[in-house]
C-alpha cells in the first residue's frame, strides 16, 4: 500500500489563522496522510487540535489522531529571537490512529510506529 | 487569552476571599487514576464517593464535581472543591470498548459521550483554580498527552502538582515522571491504598493555596 507522507513549511503555515490551521490539519489526516509541520504548535493550538479532532471522530472512519512535538533544543538567545519573531522553532508529527499506532521518544531519537495494513477503500483517492 | 485573564483575576480575586476554597481541577490521561483519587478523598473526609472507576478506557465521561472538601494538613485546614476531568485523549475508538464486552450500540454510545467528555474537560480549563495532573507511574509518561496538559496550564498560568499515582503496583516508576518534568513537583502516591496522602494533602497546602 501507498504510505503519504507530506512535509508542511512553516511559510504555509504562519499565512493561516489558528482555525484555518486546524482545519487544514485535520482535513489531511481524514485523508489519511501523515504531516510533518516546519513547526511546533502552541499549548493551545494543541488543545484546539484535541477538541476539532473529537468534534470530528465518526464511529466508522476516523477514530482520531497521534501527534507529537519535537522541540528545536536553542540557547535562551534563539529563544528570545523567537519570542520576537513569533517563529515556533521544531516539527510536529501529525496523522491519523487509523496509520500512526504510535510514536515515542529515545534517547537520542523519535520513532513512528505505522500500520500498513489499510482498506483500499479507506485510502486517499 | 481571555482564559488567561479570566484565571489571573479569579487568582487576585482568591487572594481576598476569606473562605480560601480552592478549584481542584483532576487531570491526566485516560485511566491514570483520577476518580480513583477522587473517590479516596472524598470517602476520606467526606465519606462518599464521587464516581464510578473501571479498568474500562473513559468510565468518567462527564465532569464531576465535588464541593466544600475539608482536609486536616496537620498544620492547618484545606478547603476544596475537587473537580475529577475525563481523560485526556487524542484517540476514541469504540472497537476497543468491545473487547470489554460491550454490544456495538453501547461501544458506538460510549464512545460518542468520550469524545464530549474530552471537550468538556478542555473548556474547564478556564475554571480552574489549580490542578492536579494525574499520571500512572507504571507507564511511560513523556506522551503528547501529558505534554500538552501541563503546556496548557503553564501558558494559562494555573498551579499544578504532578500526581506520580499506582505506586503500589510493582515495576512503578515514579522516578520516570520526575525525570520527564523536571521542573514540576511531583509526589508518588497509591489512590488505591491511599499511600503518601498526607503528603499530598501538605503539598497542596503549600504550593496550590
Amino acid at each position: 500500500m501507498d504510505l503519504q507522507l507530506d512535509f508542511v513549511s512553516s511559510e504555509t503555515l504562519e499565512s493561516k489563522t489558528k482555525i484555518e490551521k486546524i482545519n487544514f490539519i485535520i482535513g489531511k489526516i481524514k485523508e489519511n496522510v501523515i504531516l510533518i509541520l516546519e513547526e511546533t504548535l502552541d499549548p493551545m493550538e494543541e488543545a484546539e487540535l484535541i477538541e476539532t479532532t473529537m468534534r470530528e471522530i465518526d464511529t466508522e472512519d476516523f477514530h482520531g489522531i497521534e501527534f507529537y512535538r519535537i522541540d528545536h533544543e536553542s540557547t535562551l538567545r534563539d529563544k528570545i529571537a523567537d519570542y520576537i519573531s513569533g517563529r515556533k522553532t521544531g516539527l510536529t508529527i501529525v496523522g491519523p490512529t487509523r496509520l500512526i499506532e504510535a510514536i515515542k521518544r529515545g534517547p537520542d531519537y523519535i520513532s513512528m510506529f505505522a500500520k500498513l495494513d489499510i482498506p483500499k477503500s479507506k485510502k486517499k483517492k | 487569552m481571555l482564559g488567561s485573564f479570566k484565571n489571573v483575576l479569579r487568582r487576585i480575586l482568591r487572594v481576598f476571599n476569606k473562605k480560601k476554597i480552592i478549584q481542584l481541577g483532576f487531570y491526566g490521561p485516560v485511566n491514570a487514576g483520577k476518580t480513583t483519587l477522587a473517590n479516596k478523598i472524598a470517602k476520606d473526609w467526606l465519606g462518599k464517593e464521587l464516581g464510578n472507576v473501571s479498568e474500562i478506557p473513559h468510565e468518567t465521561r462527564q465532569v464531576q464535581k465535588i464541593e466544600n472538601v475539608e482536609v486536616s494538613t496537620g498544620s492547618g485546614k484545606l478547603s476544596m472543591n475537587i473537580v475529577d476531568m475525563p481523560g485526556i485523549a487524542t484517540q476514541v475508538d469504540y472497537k476497543r470498548f468491545m473487547g470489554f464486552g460491550m454490544d456495538d450500540e453501547e461501544a458506538k454510545t460510549r464512545a460518542k459521550e468520550a469524545t464530549k467528555g474530552v471537550i468538556e474537560a478542555i473548556k474547564w480549563l478556564d475554571n480552574v483554580d489549580a490542578v492536579l495532573v494525574v499520571m500512572d507511574s507504571t507507564v511511560d509518561p513523556y506522551t503528547q498527552v501529558n505534554v500538552t496538559i501541563i503546556g496548557n496550564l503553564e501558558a494559562r498560568g494555573i498551579p499544578m502538582i504532578i500526581i506520580a499515582n499506582k505506586i503500589d503496583i510493582k515495576g512503578s516508576k515514579p522516578d520516570a515522571i520526575e525525570s520527564a518534568f523536571p521542573q514540576h513537583l511531583v509526589v508518588p502516591i497509591s489512590a488505591v491504598t491511599g499511600k503518601n496522602l498526607d503528603e499530598l494533602y501538605k503539598a497542596i497546602e503549600n504550593y496550590l493555596t
